[in-house]
């Protein structure tokens, strides 16, 4: 099979070729993008580990669990630890720029968390100082806070009754393990919000909005679970205990049915590029026709020239899947920063790239093989009849 | 100057039909995508849009900038129902004002998993002020002080327990549904009851807001100001218009801000795909270009035949783009209002804003994509055409 035809043919209309691998590129680009938003989404839910825990009000998201729950949990045998947090939901500056805050206990938090990294600061300063913090990588570089820093929170669920904005020093930064939370968050000491609010300095509810409780090794989650809902049957609050990936894909599954939203944008990009670069084969084919009945008459095989139509469909899509997932793969860090707290786990896994690459040569394939066909089936002579 | 008549460049995509057909669809394809992303955010708009009423005024906490964030203590509450000139009467003499409770319950979907459906307790003041927004489509409203509740339309098809008749268990009280109830903004995705019973089986002593019906000749910003300052019940205060269209901000924004990105992407690769295609003609057209500029055609109307032939093709492309979302126009589904972490369940629309927008990108599209091939096609002499055609 005469492979250099392949290229001769290719660079033959220089536009076209590069029109079609560029818009080959921009679609893997695309797909890649698109897929990888799908998977950050359950990136919560696939790193959540089994021996935690969380407990919630049945009743409501917003409704805070009554404070003497702390100990009737703690209480239950299997459970190794638990710990509080609360929603703040404050914001820096201004209400559009959004991270999350969370009052915790401190050291049970990170000790059921081994995937939160100190990586600067201290620790002991969060675990022992009232108004400390911890901040994420992601927001610390965002906003530039340094450990030793104030970072003024103004309250919306919870006020300082003398108007002012709270304020934390930040005790330490961490970076995350692996992707079972975001690197934006602030979590401050549990206590100094309960301190405020009974000390009359703050107003806003009382309680704490879950619990989470690490369980002792070899304990079934599930019995857990189960006993600790039929514990607050009858109230005052009613509970809901789930795992970690459970509490996760609840939030996931909030925002609507986004991965049905996204593979159907993808089927859309998908459909407009598959017909481009059939349109540029079948063109191609079409131009072609005169060249590949000389080819046959100097007694090349049919398959050959099948080989030849194919091979140039391949080779495009092969350059364009190329520079789109080359593309997709050098801009996915910026992209990952750009969308910063809507999806945290967003990430160019080498699955994607491979689904990508086998996409573009699916592409190439389908979209040669058409003109291809019709060329092995070619007479000669019909080709120099009605040859252009 | 002589245009070359429209016939040839139609008769021209006509020969040409499957490249013609495969760059049509393949643009369809991409109009579509965009036209889709935004007729979700119009349905999404829309409804917020629809339901804000300028002559309803909402009291909120200071600081606060949605309902589940604020609160009201009862005291407070009664000052704002009794004593702010600006509302106005009911024929008795009764301020058109009412308290509100407002929060997310947990409740299940139809199709499995849970949500989170905004339960709004109200007073009977309420349901005069609304009168004329809300409309019973079956059973009937609740009788005020009672264990009975209404839900919006929207929910009876998404959420488990909202049929007529059934029983929602609100923390450990049991709710009885008695009416289904619709009106065009977010409330037919809410749970309405009885205020005082809703805040006994949900614990709640506070009230959420209030609102109140304003006089017509109301100086609203004079109102907001003189509220932010009361000296014993400073309240937030906007008009209820003002209050939703606070609340699409993220969403709109990101359905937007994906609209434009998808826009700009796919619509590169379209333009290249209408390039192929138009440089194709080019190439195979020639000899007849050559023709052209023998019968006298100047290189301006062989350029605007060209760019004609392209725009064709731009337009082609956005009718079968909107043919294809045509059919999601009603299409309900739901995303949570990342304001107040609830549900609310919404139509595609395509309005005449997504239909305009598909239309001048596809023109746009059939421009860019054609600028090249006509630029060639006009600079031809038309000896060379006709030598190399």
């Amino acid at each position: 099979m005469p492979i250099r035809l392949i290229f001769r043919n290719l660079l033959r209309h220089k536009l076209r070729t590069a029109l079609t691998v560029g818009s080959l590129a921009i679609a893997v680009f695309l797909l890649c993008v698109l897929r990888a938003l799908v998977v950050s989404l359950d990136a919560g839910v696939r790193n959540s580990t089994s021996d935690r825990l969380i407990v919630q009000s049945a009743v409501s998201l917003f409704v805070n669990l009554p404070a003497s729950y702390l100990g009737k949990l703690q209480a239950v045998e299997g459970v190794d630890s638990v710990a509080r947090l609360q929603w703040f939901g404050g914001y820096y500056q201004d209400p559009s720029s959004f991270f999350a805050q969370f009052g915790v206990d401190p050291e049970e938090f990170l000790d059921m968390y081994p995937e939160f990294k100190i990586v600067d600061g201290s620790r002991e300063r969060f675990l022992t100082e009232r108004t400390a913090c911890i901040v994420g990588r992601q927001t610390a570089d965002r906003y530039g806070f340094k450990v030793g820093d104030t970072v003024p929170i103004i309250g919306t669920i919870f006020q300082r009754l003398d108007g002012t904005p709270w304020e934390f020093q930040v005790a330490a930064i961490y970076e995350l393990d692996s992707i079972v939370w975001d690197e934006t968050t602030i979590f401050f000491p549990f206590e100094y919000l309960e301190e405020s609010l009974e000390g009359g300095t703050a107003s806003g509810p009382p309680g704490s909005g879950v619990i989470y409780m690490h369980l002792a090794e070899g304990v079934n989650p599930v019995n857990i679970a189960a006993e600790v809902d039929g514990l607050f049957e009858n109230g005052p609050q009613r509970v809901q205990t789930t795992t970690e990936a459970e509490f996760n894909a609840q939030f996931v599954s909030m925002v609507g049915n986004i991965p049905f939203f996204v593979t159907t944008i993808g089927g859309g990009v998908l459909a407009a590029i598959l017909l481009a670069v059939i349109n540029t084969m079948l063109l191609s084919g079409r131009e072609q026709r005169h060249d590949m009945g000389v080819l046959k008459a100097l007694g090349f095989s049919d398959w050959a020239v099948f080989g030849v139509m194919l091979g140039q469909g391949v080779v495009l899509c092969v350059l364009g899947g190329g520079v789109g997932i080359g593309l997709a793969q050098l801009s996915s860090p910026e992209i990952a920063k750009l969308l910063g707290t809507m999806f945290p786990g967003f990430e160019m896994t080498s699955e994607i790239l491979t689904s990508a690459c086998t996409l573009s040569l699916g592409i190439g394939l389908l979209s040669g093989a058409l003109p291809a066909a019709a060329t092995r089936k070619l007479m000669a002579v019909d080709a120099f009849r009605r040859g252009a | 100057m002589q245009l070359v008549p429209f016939s040839y460049n139609l008769r021209s995509l006509l020969v040409r039909r499957s490249t013609t057909l495969l760059t049509v669809v393949s643009i369809g394809a991409t109009v579509a995508v965009i036209s889709g992303v935004q007729a979700l955010q119009q349905g999404f708009v829309t409804i917020f849009e629809n339901g804000g009423r300028t002559d309803v005024a909402v009291f909120l906490r200071p600081g606060a900038t949605t309902e589940n964030q604020s609160g009201f203590t009862r005291s407070s509450a009664d000052v704002l129902l009794k004593s702010i000139p600006e509302i106005a009467l009911t024929d008795d003499g009764r301020p058109l004002a009412s308290a509100e409770n407002y929060m997310a319950v947990r409740l299940f979907k139809v199709g499995g998993g849970e949500t989170n459906v905004p339960v709004r307790g109200v007073q009977p003041m309420t349901m005069t002020i609304r009168a004329n927004d809300l409309q019973i489509l079956e059973g009937r409203r609740f009788e005020p002080g009672t264990d009975e509740i209404m839900v919006g339309e929207k929910l009876t098809r998404r959420i488990r327990g909202c049929q007529l008749g059934e029983v929602i268990r609100l923390n450990t009280v049991p709710f009885t549904v008695v009416g289904i109830f619709t009106d065009e903004g977010t409330f037919s995705s809410e749970i309405w009851g009885d205020l005082e019973r809703m805040g006994d089986a949900l614990q709640r002593s506070v009230y959420n807001r209030v609102i109140g019906v304003l006089r017509p000749d109301v100086d609203v910003p004079a109102l907001i100001e003189a509220q932010e300052n009361h000296p014993q019940v400073p309240a937030s205060v906007m008009t209820e218009a003002d209050y939703l269209m606070s609340q699409t901000g993220m969403i709109s924004a990101t359905l937007l801000g994906l609209g434009a990105f998808l826009a700009v992407i796919m619509g590169i690769a379209a333009v290249f795909t209408t390039t192929t295609t138009m440089q194709a003609a080019l190439a195979a057209r020639t000899h007849e270009i050559g023709i052209l500029a023998c019968l006298g055609f100047r290189p301006v109307s062989i350029l605007l035949s060209f760019l004609f032939e392209s725009l064709v093709l731009g337009v082609l492309g956005g009718l079968v783009g909107i043919l294809l979302t045509l059919p999601l126009n009603g299409i309900e589904t739901g995303t949570t209002n990342m304001v107040t972490f609830t549900e609310v369940a919404f139509a595609f629309r395509i309005t005449p804003q997504v239909l305009g927008t598909a239309i001048l990108f596809s023109i746009l599209l059939g421009l860019l994509g054609g600028a090249i091939p006509a630029f060639r096609a006009a600079r031809m002499s038309a000896v060379e055409a006709l030598r190399r055609g």
